[in-house]
């Protein structure tokens, strides 16, 4: 298997069927859930979602490794929760993929009845699943592949043909370098991704085919509408603010964050059981029967407090561990405070980056598994200062009927009646920018900056004579370099000798049609407009596993030695 | 190839980023006066290159300079960018091209939805003659720049607040800051 690095994506696009096909493959949509999974296409006229053979339409996101065929949620014919919570099942995949194990999401995965182990030095952690008494050792990636393996053979039973071209929809938080890791997932299930898009930017495709149906006429016209989409699952939540009008929706602004149905989740499980990280640290097979009984419990009991405002939590754990206990919703409220709190300061950041005022909104859409909780849709429309949402939207299904149509549109297909004459204006979610002005990270294409883009910022260098400078490359939201994701690092040399100051390096920041990140630097001295030496042109990210560790390494071998300061700015 | 395309990035780029530093160096002498000439040179060059080859933001969108409103613009650029966005190209040797085509008319569509920056842009075309208008419009423009970087400063200091001080990076933005001052 290549590494991302080297793999030529923008060939791969103009090679292989797309050209020698008369029709162009339709491609499909998938949704991937950190609790669920949908997939749909566009069968010519409308999205039709696709059902296993167990008639569902969405299907559990889990990998169990019992025999020696593993089998995946879309196949596998557990009756019940439980059955997968006994150690030998990987689930939760999208909030493991391409983490460290310092992150704070890993750790909190520690609490899985299966086995996240972590040396907390910033390499991938340890994930294993019990099959036979055995940990038996896997990566997300490698269960995410299986699991896609299952859908593609799904969808090739159903359409009866090969798929290879697949439109997948991510977290609005995840890192460039996460989405190399859904891109290696991909290859190793033999699929073509044509686009990665967040998920909150799918639901405004399809926001934007409603309304351009509803008004055909007024089509580019000014009925431009401001719509709000927030969108919280088991894993991820993410807001968008969208300007939609003939077709065409560009993404105002866009914020994610890791919180969402499994925090919910966690939280409570802790107020029933306060120990509960402590029992069952040791992960026997006993420890992960009851984590595997909790786990079921607290789910139901969340699952009731979204219609009922007292529920009975009645479990046995095993081992004369015993939980009996009535939880009201406003217990549960005061126990995730911290989660919709920061659910809160999401929509309004999202408002603030969009400079659009809450009056200015036409309709908030609500999706995700976690709408359904009356305090999420109380936070929203309080904050959006409405009575009630956007109506003709599923929920559970937005996200995938967006991906779908996106496939659709990116495959080159044609609407006699204009259905696809769509396009949605991504922006970027992060930033992405260099280490600078001290231990500083200096964006130079910011957050919400519609893409394709180029952007660039000069740079000077901090000592006299310094005829090098080291580029750190971050994606991310903090001020503070090293808080963010580093994406990759190269040296610049051969800098004129020059008093500090005088040199000028631009660092320019290229994202392509394809989404690919391309950082250039060259250095010009003041008077000249041509380089001093050849150009870098770096592929973004290049960093593999364990980059926590090379920011530190470089800091600790080169120090401020190698620095830069901004040069433009006040 | 590659450092002639680093260079017009310069040049493409440069129109939005640099034209309030003449007016703060007005204000405070900063030893990096040095670098506003060659971006502001930059810039008009950019500008007369592009009255030259007949092409400008106006241009790019059909739109009349003179009269057209907010809604014309907006639905000019949403109809460009349904033929122009690499997304709906499926030419895949077009690709390159219309990316480079939609990167620019988003430029001039970011320019011209901006009340502020496109009177800035019409007196940089010579649209707007009329100096009087000229100096009170940029004086409002002045003073809202200014606002809206105290904001940006009030609303950094206060998170670095928020975070633990004492890394050696705190400090020398605090540092910074002082110098700026």
């Amino acid at each position: 298997m290549a590494e991302p690095a080297y793999t030529v994506a923008s060939d791969s696009e103009t090679t292989g069927e797309e050209k020698s096909l008369p029709l162009p493959e339709i491609a499909i949509g998938i949704d991937i859930g950190t609790s669920q999974c949908s997939v749909a296409v566009w069968n010519g006229s409308q999205v039709e979602l696709l059902k296993n053979k167990r008639n569902q339409k969405l299907m559990r996101s889990y990998v169990t490794f019992k025999d020696e065929s593993p089998s995946g949620g879309v196949s596998s014919q557990l009756s019940h929760d439980i059955d997968m919570l006994f150690g030998d099942t990987i689930f939760n995949m999208k909030r493991l993929i391409g983490r460290v194990d310092t992150d704070p999401v890993v750790h909190a995965s520690k609490n899985l009845p299966f086995l996240v182990q972590t040396l907390d030095i910033g390499v991938r952690p340890f994930i294993a699943a019990l099959v036979n008494n055995v940990w038996r050792f896997t990566s997300p990636e490698e269960v995410l592949a299986m699991f896609l393996v299952e859908l593609r053979l799904m969808t090739e039973t159903h359409l009866k043909r090969p798929i290879r071209n697949v439109v997948l929809t991510v977290p609005v938080s995840f890192s460039r370098f996460q989405l190399t890791r859904v891109e290696r997932a991909c290859a190793m299930a033999g699929l073509h991704i044509l686009r990665l898009m967040p998920e909150p930017t799918a639901v405004a495709l399809l926001y934007g085919h409603q309304q351009q149906k509803v008004s055909h006429e007024t089509m580019g016209s000014g009925s431009e509408k401001i719509a709000l989409i927030f969108n919280m699952g088991a894993g991820y939540c993410d807001v968008a603010v969208t300007a939609t009008a003939g077709g065409v929706s560009q993404i105002k602004a866009l914020a994610g964050s890791t919180i969402g149905g499994e925090d919910l989740l966690q939280n409570m499980m802790r107020h029933l059981l306060p120990d509960s990280e402590n029992i069952f640290k040791s992960h026997g097979v006993k420890e992960i029967k009851s984590m595997g009984l909790l786990r079921v419990a607290t789910q139901d009991a969340i699952h009731q407090l979204s219609s009922q405002t007292s529920v009975q939590v009645d479990v046995d754990l095993g081992d004369g561990l015993k939980i009996c206990k009535v939880v009201d919703r406003a217990e549960f409220e005061e126990v995730n405070r911290e989660v919709f709190e920061k659910c809160e300061r999401l929509i309004i950041q999202c408002l603030h980056d969009a400079k659009v005022e809450v009056e200015e909104i036409n309709d908030v859409i609500i999706v995700g598994g976690c709408s359904y909780i009356p305090r999420v849709k109380n936070l929203v429309s309080n904050i959006c200062k409405v009575t009630e949402f956007y109506k003709g939207i599923n929920p559970l299904e937005a996200v995938v009927c967006g991906a779908a149509m996106e496939g659709a549109v990116a495959s080159g297909i044609i609407d006699p009646f204009g259905n696809l004459d769509l396009l949605t204006i991504q922006a970027t979610p992060l930033a992405i920018g260099i280490r600078a002005d001290g231990n500083k990270f200096v964006p130079v294409i910011p957050k919400n900056t519609t893409m394709p883009a180029r952007k660039d910022i000069l740079f000077t260098t901090i000592h006299d004579n310094q005829t090098e400078a080291l580029i750190l490359v971050y994606e991310g939201e903090e001020n503070n370099a090293e808080q963010n994701a580093l994406l990759g690092y190269f040296k610049i040399m051969g800098i004129p000798l020059a008093p500090k100051g005088v040199p000028e390096i631009n660092i320019c920041m290229d994202i392509d049609a394809a989404n690919v990140l391309r950082v250039l630097a060259g250095v010009v001295m003041p008077g000249s407009r041509e380089p001093v030496v050849p150009v870098m042109e770096v592929r973004m990210p290049m960093v593999d596993d364990g980059h926590g560790w090379c920011a530190e390494s470089l800091n600790r071998t080169y120090g401020a030695t190698m620095d830069l300061v901004t040069l433009k700015k006040a | 190839m590659d450092a002639s395309s680093l260079t017009s990035s310069l040049r493409i780029s440069n129109s939005n980023q640099f034209h309030y530093l003449p007016q703060l160096s007005n204000k405070q002498q900063r030893p990096c006066e040095v670098h506003f000439t060659i971006s502001c040179k930059a810039t008009k060059l950019k500008n007369m290159e592009e009255t030259k080859h007949g092409s400008n933001f106006y241009k790019m969108l059909s739109v009349n300079p003179k009269n057209a409103t907010m809604e014309e613009i907006k639905k000019a650029y949403r109809s460009m960018a349904l033929q122009y966005h690499p997304d709906v190209c499926h030419d895949p040797n077009m690709k390159e091209e219309s990316t480079r085509m939609f990167v620019q008319l988003n430029v001039a569509y970011k320019t011209l939805s901006n009340p502020m920056l496109r009177e800035q842009y019409d007196s940089e075309l010579g649209l707007k003659n009329n100096m009087v208008i000229n100096n009170i419009v940029s004086e409002e423009m002045w003073r809202s720049r200014w606002q809206e970087q105290i904001v940006e400063l009030k609303k950094r200091s206060r998170r670095r607040m928020e975070q633990k001080e004492g890394s050696w990076g705190s400090r020398m933005r605090t540092q910074n800051m002082k110098d700026s001052y």
